[in-house]
C-alpha cells in the first residue's frame, strides 16, 4: 500500500468536497426544516443554498494552485480541467435557476442532491487521468443521472425511459470496464501515460495492432459512445430525452455531455497514443481513429436523418444531440490541440443552446401538456421573448452566423481540415456540412410552426415564471455574444489547451 | 482660438443637420422648423464672428492667415482622394456675410411664409441652401466645393419651384437646374483637366495644392491648342460654371424666371448664396486666373481675366438696359443682380479679388434689402407684383419706402453715404487704369447710368402718386386690401439690413481699404491723402455726375407728373415707351434672347432628340428585342433542365433523406431487448474490422 497523505488530497478536491458538502446540507435543509413548508419556497431554498455552493466551488477554482497531479494522475489539476469543471459548475448552476418552477416532483431535496452528486461526478471525471478514478467518476455521475430520469414519479414514461437508460448504461460500463481490464492486463498500470508507454513498446516489438488493443478500444468507444450519445449507443437517448424530468433532461443533454467529451478525447489521445492509426480516405490504417470515424458518420447520417420525422420537440433535440455527437467526433477523429480548443468551444455553445431550447420546450411543455411539435404553432404570438429565444438557439444549433454554434462548426470543420495532410479527412467534413444543411431543415420546421403557422383559436398568451425567462434571455445573450466575438472564449480555452500540453 | 479652425466644418454642418432634422419633422411643427433653421444659423453666425475674429487676430499678430484643414475621404488605386476645409480672409468675410445676411432672411420668412402651409419643408430647404452654400465657402478642394455647389444648384431648384403646382414656377426651377447644369459640365471638364495635370484637387497643402506655386507653374509652362496656356483652359472652364451660377451672359435667362419662386427665396439666391458663389469661385481661384509665366506682377491680365473682364462688362450693360424697361418689381431686380453681377466680375477682372469681393459684399446687403423690401411690398399688396397697379405705397408703408430708397440709393451708387457708391466706384477706377482697353470702363460707366435711371423709374412707380390697386382690382382677380405696412419680424431685418447698406461702404473707401489690406493680408492706415490723387478724383466726381444724371431722367421721365389712377393702367404705354416704342419692345422682351434660344437650342435639340428617338425606336430597341428573345429561349431552356432534371432530381434526394429517416427511425422499435442486441452487433462489427485490419 502507499500511504497516502491527506492534506494534498483534500486541498486538490477541494472544490468536489464544497460540492458533496452541499449538496448534504440541502438535503438535510429540506428535510429538517423545510418539510412543512411550499413546495416553491423548498425549491427555491435549496436552489439558493446549491448555486451558492457552485459559487463557493468556482471561487475555489478560480484560485486553486495552476498545476498539480495527485497520486499518479489519480487526481489532476491544470487550467484546462479548471477551466472544464468552471464551465459545468456554471452549467448546473444554470439548470438550478431554470428548474425553480418545476413541479415534477415532491422530493426537492434530493432532486438538488442528486444534480450536485452528478456535478461532483462530473468533476472528478475531468480532473482525473486514472482509469480507475474515471469509471468511478461515471458511475457516480451515471447513477445520479438514472435516479435524476426516474424521479417524476407519477409519469410512466419517466421509468420506462429510466429502466431503459439503466440497462444500456449498465451493458456499456460493462463493456467499459472489461475494456478497462483489458488495458490494465496490457499495460500493468491504471495511468494512462503509462499505457500510452505501453502501447508504445508493443509498437516497437513489431507487432502492428494488438488483438487485445484492439477489443480494449471497441469496448472503451462503445463504453464512452453511450455517454455522449454517439450511434449506434444512441438508443437510450430518445426515450431519455422525452421521459426525463425537463431539468434532468437538460442536464444530461448539456453539462454530462461537456464531460463527457473531454474525458474522452483526454482518454483516447493521452491513453491510446500510438494506437491511432488512420481515417484518412486514400490509407485507412487500423486503430481508434476510423473507429471513432465511423461511428461520427453514423451518427451524424442517423442523427439528422431520423430528426427530419420527429413529431416531439424533445425527441427532435435528442436526435440533434446525436447529430451533435457526430460532429463532435470528428474533432476526435483529428486528435490535435487545435481541434481539442475547437472542440471545448463547440461542446461549450452547443450547451448553451440546447439549455436554452430545453428550457423553452420545458416552458412550453408545462403550459401546454406536451412537447408535441403542433403545441409550438403560432408561438410567437403568444410568447414573443421565448420565441425569439428559442429562434436563436435553434439556428445557433444549425449553425447560421453570427450565432455562436456558426463559428464552433467554422473552427471544428477547420481543425479538422488542418489536422490532416492532404485533406485525407475530407471526406467526413463534406458529410458534416452536407448533414448539417439537413439539419436546417428540421430546425427550421420547428421555426415555421412558431413564426408562420397560426396559434389554436382558444390559445392564450403564454405566462413565463421571471427566473426561466432571465436565464432563457441570459442564455440567448450568451449564444449571440459568443457568435459575435467567438475570442472571448475561444481565447481563453486556447491558452488552456496550451498550457495543459495535451 | 485654433479650435475654430478644426472645428470650421460646424459651419456648414449645423444649417444642413437642422434641414435634416426639419425633413423628418411633421408639417404641423412649425415652430419647431423655423426655431431649428434660425438656432442653426444663429450658431453658425457666431461661429464665423470666431473665425472672423480668429483671422484679425492672425493678421494682427502677423502669422500665416491661411488655416487648413486636410482629410482623407476613400483610397482609389494607390491614391487617396483627400477633402478638406481652410480658413483665410477672403473664407472668413464670405462666411460672415452669408451668415448674417441668411439670418436675417430667415428671420423675414417667418413673416413672409406665415400663412404657407408648407412651412416646415420651406424651412428644410431654405437651411440647406445655407449650409450648402457655406460649404462651398470653406472648401479648400475643388472637388468639396464643386458637391456643395450642386446641393446650391439642387436646392435652388427646390425653393425656386416651391409652389410647384404653379407651372411657370416648375418651369423655371427647371430652368435654373438646366442652366447652371450647362456651365456645371465645363465646370466639371475643367476639374477633371486639372486634376490630370496636378493630380489634386485640393487648394492648399503645404506647397503641393493646386493653387499653389508648384502647380502653377506647372500648368502656366504647358501649352495646348491655340496657343493657350494650361492654366487659361482650365481657368476659362471654371468660369463658364462661374458664369452660369453668376448668370452671366449668356447663361443669364434663368435668373429672372428664377423669379417665380418665393421672395426670401429670391433675396437668399441674389444676395448671399446662389449668385455670389460664381463670384466666390473665381475670386477663390483667382491664382489660377491670373497665373501666368512671369509671376511677378499681380494685376497682370491674362486672357482669362480679359475674358472675365469683358462677360462682366457686357452682362453689366445688357443687365442695366433690359431692367428699364420691366414692370414685374422683382424681374427689374432680377435683370439689376445680373448687371451687379457682371461689375462684380468685371471688378475681378480689371482689380483683383479685393474690388470684386467688396462689390458682393455690398451687392449682398443693398440686394438683401431690396428684395426683402420688394418681398414687403407684395406682402402688402397681396400678391401684386406689377409695378403699374401700385403706386403711392410711401405713405402706406413708411418703413419699407424708407428702407427701400436707402437699398435703391446705395444700389445707384449715390455719393459718399451709401456703400455702393464706394464699391462701384472701386471698380471703375479699376477699370480706369486697365491696361487693356478703355471699353470696359465706359460701358461701366454707361450702367451706373442706367442704374440710376431704372432705380427712380421703379420707385415713382411703387411708392410714388397715388395707388392704383384698387382701381386694377376689378380689372384683374387678385382680391386686395388696402396696402399694408408688415410685421416687425419683416421690418427689423429691413432696417437691419439698411444700415449695413449705408455703413458697410466704409470698409474699402480710397482712404482706408481695410479690406483690400484685409484680403491681402497687410496692415492698413487711415490717410485722407489717397484722395487727392487727380485720376480717382476725376473717376469719382464723373460717376457721381452719371448718377445725378440719371437720377434726373428718372425724375425727368416719371417723377414729373403723377401717374394717373385709372383702371386701364397696364394698358397705358410707359413714358420711355412713348419716345422709343421699338427699342422699348426690345427691352421689354429681353432682347429676345429666351426666344432665340428657343428657336435654335431647343429646336435643335428637340430634332436631335426626334433623332435619337427614331433610333432608338428602330435600331437599338431591335438589337435589344433580338437579344431578349434569345435571352427568352434561353431561359425557357433553362427552365425546362431545371424543373424536369433539376428540381426533379432534388426533390427525389429530399424525398430520399425523408424515407431514409423514416427507415432508420424504424430501428428504435421501443424494445429495449433489441437495443442492447445491437450494441453487440456493433461491437462485433467494429472488432471484425479492427482485426481483420491489423491483420491485412
Amino acid at each position: 500500500m502507499i500511504a497516502i497523505s491527506n492534506a494534498p488530497l483534500l486541498q486538490l478536491a477541494l472544490p468536489e468536497v464544497i460540492l458533496a458538502c452541499t449538496a448534504l446540507l440541502v438535503l438535510a435543509m429540506d428535510i429538517l426544516f423545510l418539510r412543512t413548508c411550499r413546495k416553491g419556497i423548498r425549491l427555491a431554498a435549496a436552489v439558493a443554498i446549491a448555486s451558492a455552493g457552485c459559487v463557493g466551488a468556482i471561487l475555489r477554482l478560480l484560485l486553486a494552485p495552476e498545476q498539480a497531479n495527485f497520486l499518479n494522475g489519480a487526481l489532476v489539476a491544470n487550467p484546462l480541467t479548471h477551466l472544464v469543471q468552471i464551465a459545468l459548475l456554471v452549467l448546473t448552476i444554470l439548470i438550478l435557476w431554470i428548474s425553480v418552477d418545476s413541479t415534477f416532483t415532491e422530493h426537492v431535496g434530493e432532486f438538488v442532491l442528486l444534480l450536485l452528486i452528478a456535478t461532483v461526478g462530473m468533476m472528478f471525471l475531468v480532473g482525473s487521468q486514472d482509469l480507475l478514478v474515471i469509471f468511478i467518476s461515471l458511475e457516480l455521475l451515471s447513477l445520479s443521472l438514472y435516479i435524476l430520469t426516474a424521479l417524476d414519479k407519477r409519469s410512466a414514461r419517466s421509468s420506462e425511459a429510466a429502466l431503459k437508460y439503466f440497462l444500456f448504461g449498465g451493458m456499456s460500463a460493462a463493456f467499459l470496464l472489461f475494456g478497462f481490464s483489458l488495458l490494465y492486463g496490457f499495460s500493468h498500470s491504471t495511468n494512462l501515460a503509462e499505457i500510452a508507454s505501453a502501447i508504445h513498446c508493443s509498437h516497437l516489438n513489431g507487432s502492428q495492432l494488438n488483438p487485445l488493443l484492439a477489443i480494449a478500444i471497441v469496448t472503451t468507444v462503445i463504453g464512452f459512445g453511450f455517454k455522449v450519445a454517439a450511434a449506434p449507443f444512441h438508443f437510450w437517448a430518445p426515450d431519455v430525452y422525452e421521459g426525463a424530468p425537463a431539468p434532468g433532461a437538460a442536464f444530461i443533454a448539456s453539462g454530462s455531455k461537456v464531460a463527457s467529451f473531454f474525458i474522452f478525447f483526454q482518454l483516447m489521445v493521452v491513453g491510446f497514443a500510438g494506437a491511432e492509426g488512420s481515417a484518412a480516405w486514400s490509407r485507412i490504417v487500423p486503430g481508434w481513429v476510423p473507429v471513432l470515424a465511423m461511428v461520427a458518420a453514423l451518427s451524424m447520417l442517423l442523427g439528422n436523418l431520423v430528426a427530419i420525422v420527429q413529431r416531439s420537440a424533445r425527441r427532435l433535440l435528442a436526435y440533434s444531440a446525436i447529430a451533435h455527437a457526430g460532429y463532435m467526433l470528428l474533432a476526435m477523429v483529428a486528435h490535435t490541440q487545435q481541434s481539442l480548443a475547437a472542440l471545448l468551444y463547440y461542446v461549450a455553445t452547443y450547451a448553451l443552446a440546447t439549455l436554452g431550447a430545453f428550457g423553452v420546450v420545458a416552458v412550453v411543455e408545462k403550459r401546454t401538456g406536451s412537447d408535441a411539435l403542433s403545441n409550438f404553432d403560432g408561438l410567437s404570438r403568444r410568447a414573443p421573448v421565448l420565441s425569439f429565444c428559442l429562434f436563436i438557439f435553434l439556428l445557433s444549433l444549425a449553425g447560421i452566423p453570427p450565432l455562436a454554434g456558426f463559428f464552433g462548426k467554422f473552427y471544428l470543420f477547420a481543425s479538422v481540415l488542418a489536422a490532416s495532410s492532404s485533406l485525407g479527412l475530407l471526406w467526413l467534413v463534406v458529410l458534416a456540412i452536407a448533414m448539417s444543411a439537413v439539419s436546417l431543415y428540421y430546425y427550421l420546421q420547428v421555426l415555421k410552426r412558431v413564426y408562420v403557422a397560426s396559434a389554436p383559436v382558444d390559445a392564450e398568451k403564454i405566462q413565463v415564471p421571471m427566473l426561466s425567462q432571465l436565464v432563457i434571455v441570459l442564455l440567448a445573450w450568451a449564444v449571440v455574444l459568443l457568435g459575435c466575438a467567438p475570442y472571448l472564449l475561444l481565447r481563453w480555452v486556447l491558452e488552456a489547451v496550451r498550457v495543459s500540453g495535451l | 482660438m485654433t479650435g475654430i479652425v478644426q472645428n470650421l466644418w460646424l459651419v456648414p454642418a449645423l444649417p444642413i443637420l437642422a434641414a435634416g432634422a426639419i425633413a423628418l419633422a411633421k408639417q404641423r411643427n412649425r415652430i419647431f422648423a423655423a426655431s431649428l433653421a434660425i438656432g442653426s444659423m444663429t450658431l453658425s453666425f457666431f461661429l464665423s464672428l470666431c473665425a472672423f475674429a480668429h483671422v484679425l487676430w492672425l493678421s494682427h499678430h502677423g502669422e500665416q492667415e491661411l488655416q487648413v484643414v486636410n482629410f482623407r475621404w476613400f483610397q482609389f488605386g494607390n491614391e487617396w482622394l483627400r477633402l478638406g476645409w481652410m480658413l483665410n480672409p477672403l473664407t472668413a468675410v464670405m462666411l460672415l456675410m452669408v451668415t448674417f445676411v441668411g439670418l436675417l432672411i430667415f428671420i423675414y420668412s417667418i413673416g413672409y411664409m406665415a400663412h404657407e402651409e408648407n412651412f416646415t419643408r420651406f424651412f428644410c430647404f431654405l437651411a440647406l441652401f445655407a449650409g450648402a452654400m457655406l460649404g462651398v465657402v470653406i472648401a479648400n478642394s475643388l472637388l468639396l466645393l464643386f458637391m456643395c455647389w450642386e446641393l446650391v444648384g439642387l436646392t435652388s431648384y427646390l425653393l425656386i419651384g416651391f409652389w410647384y403646382h404653379n407651372p411657370k414656377a416648375a418651369a423655371a426651377a427647371k430652368k435654373a437646374f438646366i442652366v447652371t447644369r450647362i456651365g456645371d459640365l465645363a465646370f466639371f471638364l475643367g476639374m477633371a483637366w486639372l486634376y490630370a495635370q496636378t493630380g489634386t484637387l485640393l487648394f492648399y497643402d503645404n506647397g503641393a495644392g493646386c493653387l499653389e506655386h508648384t502647380a502653377l507653374a506647372s500648368l502656366v509652362a504647358q501649352t495646348t491648342i491655340l496657343g493657350l496656356t494650361a492654366s487659361t483652359g482650365i481657368a476659362l472652364l471654371i468660369f463658364c460654371g462661374a458664369a452660369g451660377k453668376s448668370g452671366q451672359v449668356p447663361l443669364h435667362v434663368w435668373l429672372p424666371d428664377a423669379m417665380e419662386g418665393p421672395t426670401p427665396v429670391s433675396a437668399l439666391i441674389h444676395a448671399a448664396t446662389m449668385v455670389a458663389a460664381g463670384v466666390f469661385l473665381i475670386a477663390r481661384i483667382y491664382p489660377l486666373m491670373s497665373a501666368h509665366t512671369g509671376m511677378a506682377l499681380p494685376l497682370t491680365p491674362t486672357v482669362a481675366l480679359q475674358v472675365v473682364t469683358w462677360v462682366g462688362a457686357i452682362t453689366a450693360v445688357f443687365g442695366a438696359m433690359i431692367a428699364v424697361a420691366h414692370y414685374d418689381i422683382k424681374r427689374i431686380l432680377a435683370y439689376s443682380t445680373i448687371s451687379q453681377l457682371g461689375y462684380m466680375m468685371m471688378g475681378l477682372g480689371v482689380g483683383g479679388v479685393a474690388v470684386g469681393m467688396f462689390h458682393l459684399l455690398t451687392h449682398a446687403f443693398f440686394k438683401a434689402l431690396l428684395f426683402l423690401g420688394a418681398g414687403s411690398v407684395i406682402h402688402g399688396c397681396s400678391g401684386e407684383q406689377d409695378i403699374r397697379r401700385m403706386g403711392g405705397l410711401r405713405r402706406l408703408m413708411p418703413i419699407t419706402f424708407a428702407t427701400y430708397a436707402v437699398g435703391m440709393l446705395a444700389l445707384c451708387g449715390f455719393p459718399l453715404f451709401f456703400s455702393g457708391f464706394w464699391s462701384k466706384d472701386a471698380i471703375l477706377h479699376a477699370a480706369h487704369t486697365w491696361s487693356v482697353s478703355q471699353v470696359p470702363f465706359y460701358l461701366g460707366a454707361f450702367g451706373a447710368l442706367l442704374t440710376a435711371f431704372y432705380m427712380t423709374r421703379q420707385i415713382y412707380y411703387v411708392f410714388g402718386g397715388t395707388s392704383r390697386l384698387a382701381g386694377a382690382s376689378h380689372a384683374s382677380s387678385h382680391a386686395s386690401t388696402t396696402p399694408h405696412e408688415s410685421a416687425a419680424v419683416m421690418t427689423i431685418p429691413l432696417l437691419i439690413l439698411a444700415s449695413f447698406a449705408m455703413l458697410l461702404g466704409l470698409i474699402g473707401t480710397p482712404a482706408w481699404p481695410w479690406l483690400q489690406a484685409f484680403l491681402d493680408g497687410q496692415p492698413t492706415a487711415l490717410h485722407f491723402s489717397a484722395f487727392a490723387n487727380a485720376e480717382l478724383l476725376a473717376v469719382m466726381l464723373s460717376s457721381s455726375l452719371l448718377v445725378f444724371l440719371g437720377l434726373g431722367l428718372g425724375w425727368w421721365f416719371y417723377g414729373r407728373k403723377p401717374m394717373e389712377d385709372s383702371p386701364k393702367a397696364d394698358a397705358m404705354p410707359d413714358a420711355v415707351e412713348q419716345l422709343q416704342p421699338r427699342i422699348f419692345a426690345v427691352l421689354n422682351h429681353s432682347f429676345y434672347v429666351d426666344e432665340l434660344y428657343a428657336a435654335t437650342l431647343l429646336r435643335l435639340n428637340a430634332g436631335w432628340g426626334h433623332v435619337c428617338d427614331w433610333l432608338d425606336r428602330w435600331v437599338w430597341n431591335g438589337a435589344v428585342q433580338t437579344v431578349a428573345h434569345l435571352a427568352l429561349g434561353l431561359a425557357w431552356a433553362d427552365d425546362f433542365v431545371d424543373t424536369r432534371i433539376v428540381n426533379a432530381g432534388f426533390d427525389e434526394g429530399c424525398q430520399g433523406v425523408s424515407r431514409g429517416g423514416k427507415i432508420l427511425a424504424l430501428l428504435q422499435g421501443g424494445q429495449v431487448q433489441s437495443y442492447l442486441r445491437r450494441i453487440g452487433f456493433a461491437l462485433i462489427a467494429l472488432a471484425v474490422f479492427l482485426l481483420w485490419g491489423a491483420k491485412g
